[in-house]
């Protein structure tokens, strides 16, 4: 079965219930998954990239359990974390580039090839043996996605993905991502990063509070955020 | 090691890395048998000869990179002027200059990648115990993690001298640690995302 397939999944950490009776069948080109900080997004973005195991229920992707085949995961999900920092391992451009291509397979000397004629292509060729340390947020963020994308992966998780950019660098990652031929599963606060999807699911608390096209979810999510804000919106502490 | 590439390319280092480690290793061999302070002497002048025929800022860099040896030279002096041994304590400091500086100016003229493919090379016997791709994977994320490292300790800093008139010392061990295991975690879920190490 193709696509991504949550059967009452669910994920406590710390005793504390953090998703919980999740079903849902993801089979749309563009989904957007919003919700406030601390509904569970990113564990949500975890559990169907595979990196950690559901505490309950069933996780699939194309029929495969992303967290015990990571092979098969490999070639069908590829995750962008929020914090690049988190994401890069190596010190250099195009050993961070070749890294995922290696993990599938491909010689090292290969593998630094493709890394060094993709830099060339996106115009970057001079920043092949640059240090990591040396690039800027924006720079960064480019290299995790190019990253991500050089293992073709059919569908790709963004988490936040235009967290900390200043507008020129959204204006750009948006073309960017808009362009892809991949399936993308984008998670947000803002519903602007979200609007133009096929579809939205709102999580609250873990839960899924609403699932349907940004028309039909977003006002009212809109409308539900406004009026929390209003009120004391961050003393309850979350599970 | 991260903060000792030369500031100028010089002839040294286009010559192979595995040459000049094992004069290296050579080279400190014979400053060990090497037991009056005249033979040592001249070791020393020919470290100190090997970084001037090149630009000035190259044996500058240099000088300043032996800085963390003084407080060192300066026990031993004193204590082998209390005990009136200044042939001993002689031999002692141009030993120890001098295998610092020699050391030291093999890695400036060396680059990180290929001293790295060196230790692989030497490291393959040990494959079916430490498989080599593993081994690289390692020195890598050392490479990668200490300036973050580093950085993230001076954010803890900076955070605690935002908000406390004192010097943080000691006290960001424990933040600066649970800081190093986060990261940990953090590169752990980086690499099951993209295929671990298998």
């Amino acid at each position: 079965m193709g696509g991504i397939t949550l059967q009452d999944a669910g994920y406590f950490a710390g005793g504390k219930e953090i998703l919980s009776g999740l079903s849902l069948h993801l089979e749309e080109p563009r989904i957007g998954i919003i919700g406030r900080n601390g509904s569970g997004k990113t564990t949500l973005l975890r559990l169907i990239a595979g990196l950690v195991a559901p505490s309950s229920g069933t996780v699939r992707v194309d029929g495969i359990d992303p967290f015990t085949d990571r092979k098969g995961a490999l070639s069908r999900l590829g995750i962008l974390f929020q914090n690049p920092e988190h994401q890069i391992l190596f010190p250099t451009v195009e050993e961070e580039l070749a890294f995922g291509l290696r993990q599938q397979g491909l010689p090292q000397p290969q593998a630094l090839d493709t890394a060094r004629a993709t830099l060339a292509t996106e115009g970057r060729a001079h920043w092949a043996k640059a240090p990591v340390s040396t690039l800027s947020g924006g720079q960064k963020h480019w290299l995790c996605l190019q990253a991500v994308l050089m293992m073709r992966p059919a569908t790709i998780l963004l988490d936040e993905p235009f967290a900390g950019l200043d507008l020129p660098s959204i204006a750009r990652v948006s073309r960017r991502l808009a362009a892809l031929p991949q399936r993308l599963v984008t998670i947000s606060h803002d519903t602007a990063a979200v609007a133009g999807a096929d579809r939205v699911i709102w999580l609250e608390a873990g839960r899924i509070r609403a699932d349907g096209p940004p028309a039909q979810v977003l006002p009212p999510f809109t409308a539900e955020m406004a009026r929390i804000g209003e009120a004391d919106a961050d003393a309850d502490l979350a599970g | 090691m991260l903060t000792l590439t030369s500031p100028v390319e010089t002839p040294l280092h286009r010559l192979p890395a595995g040459a000049k480690l094992a004069a290296l290793a050579l080279f400190t061999l014979i400053l060990f048998r090497l037991s009056t302070p005249l033979p040592l002497a001249g070791a020393a002048a020919l470290v100190a000869a090997l970084h001037l025929p090149w630009e000035r800022t190259f044996a500058t860099h240099a000088a300043r990179m032996l800085r963390p040896l003084w407080p060192f030279v300066l026990v031993v002096a004193l204590w082998h002027l209390w005990t009136r041994d200044l042939n001993g304590g002689a031999v002692i400091l141009l030993r120890m200059v001098t295998a610092v500086a020699a050391a030291n100016l093999v890695t400036m003229t060396t680059r990180l990648s290929d001293m790295l493919a060196v230790f692989e090379a030497l490291a393959r016997p040990l494959s079916p115990i430490l498989p080599p791709r593993r081994l690289a994977l390692a020195f890598a994320l050392v490479i990668r993690f200490i300036p973050t490292l580093s950085d993230r300790m001076a954010l803890l800093a900076e955070a605690f001298r935002a908000r406390s008139p004192r010097q943080p010392g000691w006290r960001l061990a424990v933040p600066a640690t649970l800081a190093a295991l986060d990261g940990a975690d953090q590169a752990a879920e980086a690499l099951r995302a993209r295929g671990g190490t298998d």
